[in-house]
């Protein structure tokens, strides 16, 4: 069977906000609905029925076990959407990019919506262990005194809340901390990663001057930019920064580390005829991925660096070196992360990537972070910057994630 | 030209809903209930800034996604402050507490975004006689600079009161008495929903507040705001429902809380019609929505 193209038509996101903030009544279904409903009005499909649409959260509720079903139900598509979620950390947008992609290019689809959502700000609390087993038990009790005995083993303590955690289980490190090790094993300077991080202040703003973002973004909640973005950051200015991952000498602020945020992002994806049919603009082909994984339990490897064992086997299995690349897009995870997946990179003998090329309209540092939604931000923003320089420009994008893993995509303009 | 009763800012409901619970006339003994009559006055709000996070809590409450285009019963629930002042007035004839809503009929002209400076309005007419009393509506309008982007018209019944003679009112279209039976969806609807609803709309009418509150008023529990039962059928349709849009319904009966009830709803030839239904199968809101119509 011959595999098709699956292409980049366009994307909408709603500008990202820092947690507790203008969206911190929204929940995920709202975010992602209204973002759906963006890309629907921008593409006028009202009514229509899609092949499928795939998004995820990283901190969801169990009652939106059924999130992307639920966000197209309130949408404005056709209720015969199908939908589903799919979850891989903060690279959940960009796993389901792939996912569609793959079905479009199999046959199995032709016009799919893939994003992610988060919200820091309405994120689940959960009971303590005690507490959670004494409900189930209570639950599962026929008799009132059995229903009282199960509450037998609860101690006061066990009544409070346990807020979300975003610590790794097996390490007990929050990412900060994890990556506070890898800077320092990198020997990542704070000036590196302070310019790192005002240079994606400066093009991010740069590029929502020059009005690069009016068909990727609907306003939301009153929001018309991301709002974390600091036009006006300066290398001097973060350098005044108190650090606040890692031990004395530490290096890290929340200066060069992103800020917990809320916002949803979405790509429109068709097979390439298709896409044709209907004039649709046809920005990039996706055109492989690869994931990988770090051994990071034990502190034999980083935590965030997996980007920097995906992007080698991509290229050798493309016959590319990073050198073919025209724009590449590595997720500021941290300042650090992106210095940290270029250092591996070079240390492993494929070179480097100029500056001119990376993140060449800022990135998370700049924009947020809200995990699931950055996969779909960089997906879209990217296709864009590839199509304006041409036929056959290629994009290389890498997302790092909990657990240790990292995708890597290559998308190249048609 | 009718009297213009002018504020600033949206003026605040629980005060004068306070003052006017406590003036609740009482027929006096011996005498025939005076008519009451209805003043030419207009409540406005020349320019009303929204606020998102109160728009957020009124969608979660309601069912509806919180997006930057706002509910058509949002814009109502804007307008029910001027509303309120009206039947302040001294001389307005009826006080709010007790009031019997009757039916709502409601259009959206355009999409109105939560970010849009509104003029707001409200004023009362048509007063006339009922089987069990008079009848008047109340009417709200919002503006967008001069564009009518919303107006709407609350039917109210006010229990054993007197339509001045000669009067009659002008009958309000209201919904079919041919409602759609087969439920597709179970609500439950907590006790404290009307504190709830109260909390997001400013309808702190205390009918709806407490058991004890209600029982002032006649009723053993307390009530939901009949405009949460619409605003939530209305939330029930979803992306079904049209850019621009006309919502009419007819409360049949009063929902008590807690409590079940069954949502059912069908296509029509251009729209949706919906019932709200009891445990006893009888319909407690029944409604209709379609496309507003070009005016």
């Amino acid at each position: 069977m011959a595999v098709r193209n699956a292409v980049i038509v366009g994307g909408n996101r709603i500008p990202f906000v820092k947690a507790g903030g203008k969206y911190a009544q929204a929940s995920n279904v709202d975010m992602l609905t209204a973002t759906i409903d963006g890309l629907v009005a921008r593409f006028g499909l009202a009514g229509e029925k899609l092949d499928e649409v795939v998004a995820g959260a990283v901190l969801k509720h169990s009652r939106d076990f059924n999130l992307t079903r639920e966000a197209v139900l309130g949408s404005a598509l056709d209720p015969h959407t199908p939908a589903c979620d799919l979850a891989q950390a903060c690279a959940t947008g960009l796993e389901a990019v792939t996912y569609l992609a793959n079905k479009i290019r199999l046959g199995q689809a032709d016009v799919g919506i893939a994003g992610g959502v988060d919200s820091a700000s309405d994120a689940p609390i959960v009971v303590s262990e005690p507490l959670r087993r004494a409900l189930l038990k209570a639950n599962r009790a026929r008799t009132l005194p059995d229903r009282l005995k199960a509450f037998a083993s609860v101690r006061p303590a066990d009544l409070a809340p346990v807020p979300p955690g975003v610590v790794e289980p097996r390490t007990g490190l929050s990412m900060g901390e994890s990556q506070a090790l890898t800077t320092a094993k990198w020997g990542i300077s704070r000036e590196a990663q302070d310019e790192l991080s005002a240079r994606s202040h400066q093009r991010l703003a740069a590029a929502w001057d020059a009005g690069f973002f009016d068909d990727l973004v609907t306003p939301y909640l009153g929001v018309t930019r991301d709002g974390i973005l600091r036009p006006d950051t300066s290398v001097a200015a973060l350098g005044k920064l108190r650090s606040v991952f890692g031990g004395a000498d530490a290096t890290m602020t929340a200066g060069n580390s992103t800020a917990l945020s809320d916002g949803a992002a979405v790509v429109l994806i068709a097979d390439e005829d298709e896409a044709r049919r209907r004039n649709w603009p046809v920005l990039a082909r996706v055109v492989d991925t690869q994931v990988a994984a770090t051994d990071y339990v034990t502190g034999n490897e980083d935590l965030l660096l997996a980007g920097a064992r995906a992007i080698p086997e991509l290229l050798e299995r493309n016959g590319l070196t990073l050198a073919d690349f025209d724009a590449v897009e590595v997720h500021e995870a941290f300042a650090s992360t992106v210095l940290a997946t270029l250092a591996a990179l070079e240390q492993d003998g494929h070179g480097t990537v100029d500056v001119d090329k990376l993140n060449v309209h800022g990135s998370s540092l700049a924009a947020g972070h809200p995990f699931a939604a950055t996969g779909g931000r960089i997906v879209a923003s990217l296709a864009k910057v590839l199509s304006e320089k041409g036929p056959g420009s290629r994009g290389l994008i890498s997302v790092c994630a909990a657990g240790g893993q990292a995708v890597a995509t290559i998308l190249e303009a048609v | 030209m009718p009297q213009v009763l002018h504020f600033d800012e949206l003026p605040s409901v629980a005060g004068m809903l306070a003052k006017q619970v406590t003036r609740v006339r009482l027929p006096r003994l011996g005498s025939a209930p005076a008519p009451r009559t209805l003043p030419d006055r207009r409540a406005v709000v020349t320019s009303h800034r929204q606020d998102p996070d109160r728009l957020a809590r009124y969608d979660r409450v309601c069912g509806y996604t919180v997006r930057d285009e706002v509910p058509a019963s949002w814009l109502n629930v804007l307008t029910f402050p001027l509303q309120t002042a009206l039947m302040a007035q001294p001389d307005f004839g009826f006080g709010l507490a007790g009031l019997v809503h009757v039916s709502n009929t409601m259009t959206l002209h355009r999409p109105v975004s939560v970010t849009e400076q509104l003029w707001l309005s409200a004023w009362a007419d048509n007063l006339g006689p009922h089987r069990r009393g008079a009848t008047f509506d109340m009417h709200g309008e919002v503006r967008v600079g001069s564009e009518v982007v919303w107006s709407g018209t609350s039917t109210y019944l006010v229990n054993g009161a007197q339509a001045p003679a000669g009067t009659t009112a002008r009958p309000v279209v209201e919904p079919g008495d041919d409602w759609p039976t087969v439920r597709s969806q179970t609500w439950r609807l907590p006790a404290d929903l009307g504190r709830q609803y109260a909390a997001v709309s400013g309808d702190v009418n205390p009918i709806h507040l407490h058991p004890a509150t209600a029982r002032l008023f006649g009723f053993k529990r307390p009530i939901v705001h009949g405009m949460w039962t619409h605003a939530r059928a209305v939330a029930a349709l979803a992306g079904a429902l049209p850019a621009a849009h006309t919502v009419r319904v007819r409360f049949a009966k009063p929902v008590l809380l807690p409590t079940k009830v069954g949502f059912a709803v069908e296509q029509t030839a251009d729209g949706h019609r919906f019932a709200v239904v009891g445990s006893d199968d009888r319909p407690r809101v029944v409604g209709v929505v379609e496309p507003a119509q070009k005016g």
